[in-house]
This record gives structure tokens, C-alpha cells and sequence, in this order.
């Protein structure tokens, strides 16, 4: 026994001695990789951290060379950070902890909340100084880039929600594939002859009302609705308009019960197993960031877009989102920093980045250029999008995302009435605004 | 029946439940290879498919190409060895302590130390972040190194329970002789311990290996990124590269797999004590 | 801490060497060997944790320090339907997922326990599942509980059930995430078997020399014996149980659908720190589910002093 712990000993021994060696040889290379050389010989380095993966970092290392090209004395470097859109950890550590990238990719959505915690550089007058005005982009974009009147974000790219149809799933169904719903009634009627159903199971659903990108908003909008007043900054999120398309989805929940629906809507995955592209679903509110995916999985999809039904069949909207670049507060060279954000955020790079990434463009100069008028799915995006709303930019827009989401998913299981629920939420977010 | 007879009877009893039972248990595994065998098309087919068909041999090569595999690899290895490493040295010991020394706030500590347990993490993060700010460590993988050397609760409370299943009467006996108290730790307790210290070599290296949240918080640099970082970047808003994806986690859990599988005979011949008698 | 030092209380029955001087350099030893965690602990946990307590008191938006506001938050929580139905959710979970993953893992462990040929590869093949990656393990299990398609109501439909939509009914939710979880024990179920490695073969020659049965070996020795272990499991499970997050997350995007019947307690809280920007809100949720745990894990010691044998006793 003796022996046994001799040789358990030594080992444990061993290990500690190598283990010390290697923790210091890791240390050092540890801080002298991240050792601060960001300016040398009059030139600054710059740290771009963004999220994009495969081609959307291609795009986004594109766009780094051409500014690096251009710039002697400005050099981007950019980073890779692994967080994601959900998830923003990290830069919100990095923020706290007062040790930020000089420029960040950004989701829009979040301007709202970070700026008014200070914690993002006022880009105002650096835009005013460079003759950047608010006609050249898309009004939903540089609102969503701006708070309280002032500036502080860049947009660089854009989506939009459509209606997703399958042409072949309409021919077998007797509908002319050329003529996709336009009114509500329209889209009722046809999701009806499009659904087979057997038993409990669907073999196809016509349509989901709060499929994918059927979110509140997508309807709200199109219903005629407000979810925001600017005047008196409160959400109005139980505007009768808002709470009339709820209640249409609730009605709906309950013509084809929802439960037999929930299998297709919370147990779907991401990418090809969208039963759109399995033809078990006709219909459904998509975006544009589908296409590519739609094209790898299934090349041959018969499929058209159309704008969203509207009761009356005019007036179609839609909402975009997308992302941004941001000088974060404690940024250490902001001026040079604000260059690069420039030229993200010009024709020159918008051109670069989504010609790339088959993206949309927040200018539309640049989405005509970029030849999306002649492909008959992209068009139609390219058509929406100076009708296309923003989210509203207040500092409680995930709060409010979140309830809009939970009053569609209570309402459609039957756990109260819309207007109620519309009600609380509303009244939950207007408290949190103050 | 014969005993020979019910010997046997017991033991293809025994196969047939275990094989039953590992039929399930084996699911996710057998998914993920064969999700990473699959070309792009057949990812996704109604109903899945088991088999996939032809192999897709080349993902492994493609996927290893994808990222800095080799050296995301190395990160990875060295931040697990390292703090595997710190957990066996630190925790042992501090569990010793807990459960056979005395000392005056011993039991006031052990309270601590599993209350420490109680807050959830996501709250603690932050300001544990500050703190290796403070330190100068972000940016280096030393946040992800360092603190288990200085014991993690987990492990300690586990350790403590095994210490105190050791009986007592070792140590007094090893006392008449005159041992000291550390030699008693490592020549006697520390080896009785050895399938519990293996165990707990062993979640704080899965722990390590699989980390996202710690390197995501505080390495900057890609070149210092570990695999579970990089198999972020096999996801995209406009669809995700599953097959690569899981080619790389089927990459990651080998290792694991057969680690486990040569130390787990230690967990249960581990000790052989039982000529000591209590 | 009362209790705790009852059961902490070892019959360690001083050898009597003698006196103060023996006593005292124990004292200092036994601080020598705890060293490295007592500074691990006040650096790295209690620092963060005493940090958290004033946060609770705050508006701390973690971007900016916020105002001291007094019982605020903790008056808010009592107000918060959303707070109370993820409390809600999370006893559920743990009340149903506690038992049944120490059932389950103890029954596990014995089975793999027996001396039987292949048992190392049959050891393996459980412990599979807590390797494979969290995204993966999500997607598949989507896939396994899917209504329409799934291999589960593809069996339950050939044994003539109809099966539920799992997932995607609010009754059936929950139960469907313990059924996941409670796949994923497999390192429970390792610490299960290094305690039964650790019983004395002693006990079970005495037992055969007495002529008692499986089921007395089992109840008599191994159950018994194994307690140490049963209680560690215990009180991490009921740690783990109420901290229930990255499964439940994944799984719904953050949404807990359908109808916020997976909104457990710290997925709620983790919105509230990094979705709303309300960490003094959040940290004041930590506090109350630490209180909680906390009175659990008391209950649990003080009862264990009935039910948890120490062998080296």
C-alpha cells in the first residue's frame, strides 16, 4: 500500500511542479497579447468587436480592409467576440468594467436602453461636422439610431417582414399563385382552403398568425395601430387597433385549436426544419434573412412574398430592425473611432458590407444599386421598407418586447381577454418609464 | 435453481435491463455523430434520419478548417489542465479540513461556504468581473484559472461528505505513531480519497472544456479563444452549419469519452481498505 | 449555524496526547489546510455575494450605480405576476424533479454497479448525455418530443395514445423538461458510484454469512451507506432545482412559452439583470431565492442527523 501512495504522491507532485510552469508561461502570454499598443509610430489601432459569423464576418473584414486601405493613420482591427444577439454579456461587462472596443456592432433595438444609461458616445455633433443627415438613410432607421433627438448609433443594415407563400401549395389547393391575400378576410379563406388536417395532426397548416415573425408588432402595424406616443412618451399598446388584431389571432387560436397548432409553432428549430420549407406550412410571416437560408436547403421552393393582409386591404406596413455600429462610452480614441463608423455607415460601405452579406441596405440608393430591384423575392422587401416602422426607442424596449410577446402567447392559450392583457402590459412598461 | 444457474440468470437480467436503459441514454450521443456525418440537405429531413446517407466524412475536415482549430484546441487543453489541476490540489485539502480538523470557525466557514452556493451566478458575475478587472486579469485566461486553486464549494462539500465517510480511527492510529497532520492528509486520507479527487478532477475538467460564459466574459483576444467559443461561430441568423457544428462537439467529447471510460474503474476499485478494519 | 455544528459535531474523540498546546497548533493547522479557500472565498464569492446584498437596495443598472432606494424592490417583487408565477414553475420543477433524479440516480448507480462483464462500456454509454452540448441536446429533444414527427408519440401512437404536444402545451411543459433533465444525471449518478465503491465489502460478507437477501443488502447496507452521498445530492439538487436555467433558456429562446409556463425563477431574473437593465431588481430576486434555499438546506442538515450514517462512525 505504501508504494501505491508513493506513486499517487509523486504524481500529484509532478503535476503541481508543471502545472506552475505552465501557468506562468500562460500568464505571460496572456497579457502580452492584450497589451495596449494602440498607438505607434502616429498610427491608432482601433478594436472593432462584432458578432458575425461565415460570410457576415467576411463582410464585415471587408469593409475593415477598405477603410484600412484608405486610412494610413487609422487602422481597424477587428474581433471576433462570440456573443450573440441575445446574449450580450460581453460587451456589457467590458462597458461596466471601463474597458470597451473603441466601436461595436450593435443591435438597434437595444439604443434605447443603453443610451439612456449613458453608456454610448453622442454622435451627434460628429455627424453634423461631417454633413451626415438623417434624408439619406431610411426615417425607420435613423430613428432607431437616435434617442431623444440625438444620435448614437450608425445603422448598416435592415430587414423587413413579409408574407412568405408556397406557390405550389396554392395550386394544389385550387388558389390562383399569383394572387397571394391581400385583406385579412382574403387571408382567412385561403388559410382555410390551404389547411389539411387529419385528425388532431395538421399533414398542412394554411397559415399561423404568430408563426416566426408573426410577432404583435408585425400586426398591430398593419391593423392601423400605435404602440408608441412620442408626445407624452407613453406605449400605447392597448390602442384598440393593436387590440383588435389581437383578438383576431385569439379567434384564430381557437377555430384551429391552438394546442393541435403548438407542435409547428414552439417545437419548430431554426433552419431547414421550418416546416415552410416541408411544405406543411402555406403561409407565414417571414424575413428577409430566410431567403438565403431557404435557397440553401431547398433550392427548388416555389415560393412568392407579399405584403402583410391588411383589414382593408391598403396601407400595407411592415417593421424593420438590424444592426449598428456604436462608439461605447470610455471608447479611447472616439474621434478615430467615429471615422470608421463613417464609413460603415456611407455608400461606400454599406455597398461593400451588404453586396457581400445579401443583406439590406439602410440607404436606398444603395439597395437599388446593389440590383435587389431585379430579383422578384428581394423587390418586394426593397418596396416595403420606406412604409416599414420602427420599434419604438425608449430604454424599457425589451421590457415591452417581452410583454407584447407574452400577451400574444396568454391570449392565444385562452389566459385572458386582449384588451386586458394589452392593458397590463401597457400599464407594466408605462411604470418602468415613469 | 442452482447458484451457478441463478448466477447467470441474474446476469443476462442484468445485460437486458442495461441495454435497454443505455438504448435511451445513448440517443443524444449517436444524434450528434450521425448529425455530423450528414450532408448539409439531409440535416433536417422528415422524419430524421438515423443513418446518414452517403457519409459526409469530409465535415470533420471542413469543420476543422472553419476555425483555428489546433490552437483553440491548445487554449482549451491548457485552460483545463490547469484548472483541473487547481481544483484537485485545493479542494481535497480544504475539505479535509472541514471535515476532520478542528478550528475555531470551522463550522461557521462550512455555512459559508454553501451559502456561497445559494446566490445564482448571474448575479454574482458581475461584480466577480469587476474584480478580476481590478486584478488586471481580463483579457488573459487567468480568471478561468486561478480561482480553482483557491477551492471551489461544489467540490469541497462533496469532498467533505467523503472525508467524513473515512473512519477515524485511521488517524489516531497514524497519531500514536507521531505522524504529522499533513502527513496524515497525504500519505493516508488524501489516498483513501483518491475515486472521489478523481471525480472531482473530472466535472472540472468537462466543466472547463465546455465553459462558455467564462471565456466569452473575459478573453479578448481571439487568439486565446477556447472550442466552446468557436462553436458560436458556427451559428448564423440565416441558418447555422449543424453538421460542422456537431462535428466539432463530437471532436470535443471523444477525449472525454474515453478518459472517462479508463478512469471510472478507479471510482469503484478505488478503495481497498476494507483489510483496515473500522 | 446551530445546526449545523450539531451535525458537524464528530465524535472525533480526542486523543489524549494532552492539552492546550496539541489543541491550539490543531486549531492552526486546521485553518493552514482551509487557507487557500478562505481566501478564495472572501475574494471570489463572498465579496461578490456582500456586493449583491447592497445592489438589492439599489437601482443598480449595472451600467450605471443607481440610487439607494430602500425595501423598493423586494415591495415591488410582492407585485410581480411574472415573479410569482416563475416561483410558481420553479417549486414545480423541483418539487417533482428532486425526488425523482435521486430515485432514478441511486437506481442507476446500483445497476451499474453489478459485476457484471461490459460494465465499463455500460457505465460510459450513461454518462453520454451530460457530454453532449447544451444546443445540441435542445434541438434533439425538439425533435424527439415534436407532436407531428417525434420518435415519442411515434411510439406512444403505436401502442395506441395519443400522446400530447409536450413542449408545446402549458400541462405538459414541465413535465416534458423533467423528463429532459432528469436524462442528464449522469454525474450524480458518478458520484453515486464512487459512495458505493466506498462501502466496505466487509458489510456485505457479514451479510451473506447472515443469509440476508438483496433486498435486505439493499436497504440494510447500501441505502444506509450510501446516505452521505444521498445528502449531497440532496442539497446540490435543491440548489440546482431552484437555479434552473440554461435547459428551460435555450430551449425557448428566453421566452418560456407556451404561456410562461417555463419562465423559471432565474431565467425571470436573468431578463430583469441583462434584458431591463434592473440588477438591484434582479439582485433583490437572488436574495429571496437565497433565503429560501437557504431555509431548505437548514431543514435538510437538521433532518439528516435522522437519516445520514457516516461510516467512519
Amino acid at each position: 500500500m505504501s508504494i501505491k501512495i508513493g506513486i499517487f504522491g509523486r504524481f500529484a507532485l509532478a503535476s503541481a511542479l508543471v502545472g506552475s510552469l505552465l501557468l506562468s508561461a500562460c500568464s505571460n502570454k496572456g497579457v502580452s497579447g492584450d497589451t495596449d499598443t494602440t498607438k505607434k509610430d502616429g498610427v491608432t489601432t482601433i478594436t472593432f468587436w462584432h458578432e458575425n459569423t461565415g460570410v457576415g464576418e467576411e463582410a464585415i473584414n471587408d469593409v475593415v480592409d477598405a477603410f484600412n486601405k484608405k486610412h494610413k493613420d487609422i487602422q481597424v482591427k477587428a474581433v471576433y467576440t462570440a456573443a450573440n444577439e441575445s446574449q450580450n454579456e460581453k460587451l456589457l461587462t467590458a462597458v461596466a468594467g471601463g474597458n470597451p472596443p473603441d466601436v461595436s456592432w450593435f443591435d438597434r433595438f437595444k439604443v434605447g436602453s443603453w443610451a439612456e444609461e449613458g453608456s454610448l458616445t453622442d454622435l451627434t455633433e460628429f455627424a453634423e461636422k461631417d454633413g451626415i443627415q438623417k434624408d439619406q438613410y431610411y426615417p425607420f432607421a435613423w430613428e432607431e439610431a437616435s434617442y431623444k433627438g440625438k444620435l448614437y448609433a450608425m445603422p448598416v443594415d435592415t430587414d423587413a417582414r413579409l408574407l412568405f407563400y408556397n406557390k405550389d401549395a396554392f395550386k394544389e389547393a385550387g388558389l390562383d399563385p399569383e394572387k397571394p391575400p391581400k385583406t385579412i378576410a382574403e387571408l382567412e379563406s385561403m388559410a382555410e382552403k390551404l389547411t389539411v388536417k387529419q385528425g388532431k395532426r395538421f399533414k398542412r397548416i394554411g397559415f399561423i398568425p404568430w408563426y416566426n415573425q408573426g410577432w404583435l408588432y408585425s400586426w398591430g402595424w398593419s391593423f392601423g395601430g400605435n404602440f408608441y406616443d412620442q408626445k407624452t412618451n407613453k406605449v400605447t399598446a392597448n390602442d384598440p387597433k393593436i387590440v383588435e388584431s389581437l383578438q383576431w389571432m385569439t379567434d384564430y387560436a381557437k377555430k384551429y385549436n391552438v394546442e393541435d397548432i403548438a407542435g409547428f409553432t414552439d417545437s419548430k428549430g431554426s433552419g431547414a426544419m421550418d416546416p415552410f420549407l416541408t411544405g406543411q406550412l402555406a403561409m407565414h410571416i417571414g424575413g428577409n434573412w430566410s431567403i438565403s437560408g431557404y435557397l440553401k436547403y431547398k433550392p427548388d421552393l416555389n415560393y412568392g412574398v407579399a405584403p402583410i393582409p391588411t383589414p382593408s386591404g391598403t396601407d400595407f406596413t411592415s417593421w424593420s430592425g438590424g444592426m449598428a455600429v456604436v462608439i461605447p462610452k470610455g471608447a479611447k480614441h472616439p474621434k478615430e473611432a467615429w471615422e470608421f463608423v463613417k464609413f460603415f455607415g456611407s455608400e461606400e460601405g454599406q455597398e461593400i458590407y451588404n453586396g457581400k452579406y445579401k443583406t439590406l441596405s439602410v440607404i436606398d440608393s444603395v439597395n437599388k444599386k446593389l440590383g435587389y430591384m431585379d430579383h422578384p423575392i428581394f423587390r418586394e422587401f426593397i418596396k416595403i421598407l420606406p412604409n416599414s416602422h420602427n420599434r419604438p426607442v425608449i430604454p424599457e424596449g425589451e421590457l415591452l418586447w417581452n410583454e407584447l410577446s407574452n400577451a400574444v402567447d396568454n391570449s392565444i392559450h385562452g389566459n385572458g381577454k386582449p384588451k386586458d392583457l394589452l392593458d397590463a402590459a401597457t400599464e407594466k412598461v408605462n411604470k418602468a418609464l415613469k | 435453481m442452482n447458484p451457478t444457474m441463478l448466477k447467470r440468470w441474474k446476469h443476462s437480467l442484468g445485460h437486458l435491463v442495461l441495454i435497454a436503459a443505455s438504448a435511451f441514454f445513448i440517443i443524444p450521443f449517436i444524434w450528434m455523430v450521425s448529425t455530423s456525418l450528414k450532408p448539409i440537405e439531409q440535416v433536417f429531413t422528415f422524419p430524421p434520419e438515423w443513418i446518414p446517407k452517403p457519409f459526409a466524412w469530409e465535415n470533420y475536415l471542413k469543420a476543422v478548417d472553419y476555425i483555428p482549430f489546433w490552437k483553440y484546441l491548445i487554449n482549451t487543453t491548457v485552460i483545463t489542465i490547469l484548472s483541473t489541476l487547481g481544483v484537485v490540489l485545493s479542494c481535497p485539502l480544504v475539505a479535509y479540513s472541514f471535515a476532520k480538523l478542528k478550528w475555531r470557525g470551522r463550522n461557521l466557514l462550512f455555512a459559508a461556504t454553501l451559502a456561497v452556493m445559494m446566490i445564482p451566478g448571474q448575479v454574482t458575475m458581475i461584480p466577480l468581473f469587476l474584480i478580476f478587472n481590478q486584478l488586471g486579469m481580463v483579457g488573459t485566461s487567468l480568471p478561468l484559472i486561478i480561482p480553482q486553486f483557491f477551492g471551489v464549494p461544489f467540490y469541497i462539500f462533496l469532498l467533505r461528505q467523503f472525508f467524513l465517510g473515512l473512519p477515524d480511527s485511521l488517524r489516531e492510529a497514524a497519531k500514536m505513531d507521531g505522524a504529522s497532520e499533513w502527513r496524515i492528509y497525504w500519505q493516508i486520507m488524501l489516498p483513501l480519497a483518491k475515486p472521489a479527487v478523481l471525480a472531482v478532477g473530472l466535472f472540472q475538467l468537462m466543466a472547463s472544456w465546455t465553459d462558455f460564459l467564462g471565456p466569452l466574459l473575459y478573453l479578448t483576444n481571439e487568439d486565446s479563444y477556447t472550442l466552446s467559443l468557436a462553436l458560436q461561430q458556427f451559428q448564423s441568423k440565416q441558418g447555422s452549419e449543424w453538421s460542422l457544428m456537431m462535428a466539432v462537439s463530437t471532436i470535443m467529447t471523444v477525449p472525454i469519452i474515453i478518459l472517462f471510460f479508463f478512469l471510472q474503474k478507479t471510482f469503484i476499485k478505488g478503495i481497498t481498505f476494507s483489510g483496515i478494519k473500522g | 449555524m446551530k445546526i449545523i455544528e450539531r451535525m458537524n459535531a464528530n465524535p472525533t474523540q480526542e486523543i489524549k496526547t494532552s492539552k492546550k498546546k496539541a489543541h491550539l497548533s490543531k486549531g492552526i493547522t486546521g485553518v493552514l489546510f482551509a487557507s487557500p479557500w478562505l481566501i478564495g472565498l472572501f475574494l471570489f464569492y463572498l465579496i461578490p455575494l456582500i456586493v449583491s446584498i447592497y445592489f438589492s437596495f439599489t437601482s443598480y443598472s449595472i451600467l450605471q450605480p443607481g440610487e439607494f432606494i430602500g425595501l423598493q424592490n423586494y415591495q415591488e417583487l410582492l407585485s410581480d405576476n411574472l415573479f410569482l408565477k416563475s416561483i410558481s414553475n420553479t417549486i414545480y420543477f423541483a418539487v417533482f424533479y428532486v425526488p425523482l433524479s435521486i430515485i432514478f440516480g441511486v437506481g442507476l448507480a446500483m445497476l451499474l454497479n453489478m459485476k457484471i462483464k461490459g460494465m465499463t462500456i455500460y457505465r460510459t454509454l450513461f454518462f453520454l448525455p451530460t457530454l453532449v452540448p447544451h444546443v445540441a441536446i435542445a434541438v434533439l429533444w425538439m425533435w424527439l418530443l415534436n407532436p407531428g414527427f417525434g420518435l415519442i408519440n411515434g411510439f406512444l401512437d403505436m401502442i395506441g395514445i395519443s400522446g400530447p404536444s409536450w413542449l408545446g402545451s402549458e400541462k405538459w411543459s414541465k413535465p416534458s423538461l423533467i423528463f429532459m433533465s432528469l436524462w442528464g444525471i449522469g454525474q450524480s449518478v458518478v458520484i453515486y458510484l464512487a459512495g458505493l465503491g466506498d462501502i466496505s465489502n466487509d458489510y456485505y460478507e457479514a451479510a451473506e454469512i447472515d443469509g440476508a437477501n438483496w433486498f435486505q443488502r439493499t436497504f440494510h447496507i447500501t441505502i444506509p451507506l450510501l446516505t452521505p452521498v444521498i445528502f449531497y445530492n440532496l442539497v446540490m439538487g435543491v440548489i440546482g432545482a431552484f437555479q434552473q436555467f440554461t435547459l428551460p433558456y435555450t430551449l425557448t429562446q428566453g421566452q418560456g412559452k407556451p404561456a410562461n409556463s417555463l419562465t423559471f425563477y432565474v431565467m425571470y431574473l436573468y431578463d430583469n439583470g441583462f434584458k431591463y437593465f434592473r440588477m438591484g431588481y434582479a439582485s433583490a430576486m437572488a436574495w429571496i431565492l437565497f433565503v429560501v434555499i437557504m431555509i431548505l438546506t437548514v431543514l435538510i442538515f437538521w433532518s439528516s442527523k435522522r437519516w445520514v450514517h457516516y461510516q467512519g462512525k
